[in-house]
């Protein structure tokens, strides 16, 4: 079973992001690191990346014509995508397990543990849909 | 380049989904897979996944001694990622250009979705200086 581990933010959390030390980011690079490489000899880890901050985020539509149209502008909720794991396991506990993992992740100061959200990854469209 | 364009919906995308004339639904997934094999062809497709529905979303988070707590509660307004394609292009422009086809899928009546996509570049790793 497939499943996805996402980490998002809003623009408020990235820009606490921006203000970590050198120290701090260095620590939880090397969480991640460690974490990846783990998945990844375990023989669990499918996927991972890492995105560009929401600064470069754009929302792309097609105008009539099926050309883009680009706009840069979101409510201050939003929540974007920083990065994800996907992984292969046998039971959804195991997802949780290393959500866990993820969420007590280093940082600077205790702002809680982070959430992660956890979905199944599907391997296409239902057989009745086709 | 590498550029993420993800499809966003609330919880009851996939119930409006769901509740398509199968005609519809059939386009939809017809248009999806041959857009899938076009950017395959042109050596563009990196990665492209759906997503399970909102439904079956959790919230995961460390509890004090590491074990996760699950939690199931979303805020009515969150937007759940549905899927994504990861290409890996010339320019952002081609990215966009991609996105538009994207966006333009077809919808009840055949009629083109224009849905909005979320552009953004994906990173090779941490900075080099960070590493």
């Amino acid at each position: 079973m497939k499943y996805i581990l996402m980490m998002t933010g809003t623009k408020a959390d990235f820009d606490w992001y921006a203000t970590w030390s050198k120290r701090d980011l260095q620590a939880q690079f090397a969480f991640m690191h460690s974490f990846n490489k783990e998945l990844k000899e375990s023989g669990v880890l499918v996927a991972t990346e890492g995105l560009a901050f929401p600064n470069e985020a754009k929302m792309v539509r097609a105008a009539a014509d099926g050309s883009p149209i680009t706009d840069g502008v979101f409510p201050e909720s939003k929540e974007f995508l920083a990065g994800y794991w996907i992984v292969d396991v046998e039971t959804p506990e195991q997802a949780y397990q290393l959500a866990a993992r993820v969420s007590a992740g280093p940082s600077p100061k205790d702002r809680g543990n982070q959430p992660i959200e956890v979905r199944r990854v599907m391997s296409g469209p239902p057989p009745e849909m086709l | 380049m590498k550029y993420i364009l993800m499809m966003h919906c609330p919880k009851t995308g996939y119930d409006t989904f769901g509740a398509w004339p199968q005609k519809d639904i059939h386009a939809h997934i017809g248009f999806m897979i041959g857009l899938n094999k076009e950017l395959r062809e042109s050596g563009e497709l990196v990665s492209a996944e759906g997503l399970a529905s909102p439904q079956q979303a959790k919230i995961v988070r460390a509890g004090k001694d590491g074990t996760p707590v699950t939690d199931g509660v979303f805020p009515e307004s969150k937007e759940f990622l549905a899927g994504y394609w990861i290409v890996d292009v010339e320019n952002p422009e081609r990215a966009d250009a991609i996105a538009a086809k994207a966006s333009a899928a077809p919808g009840p009546g055949g009629a083109p979705m224009n849905m909005p996509i979320e552009v953004r570049q994906v990173m090779s790793g941490p900075p080099e200086e960070m590493s």
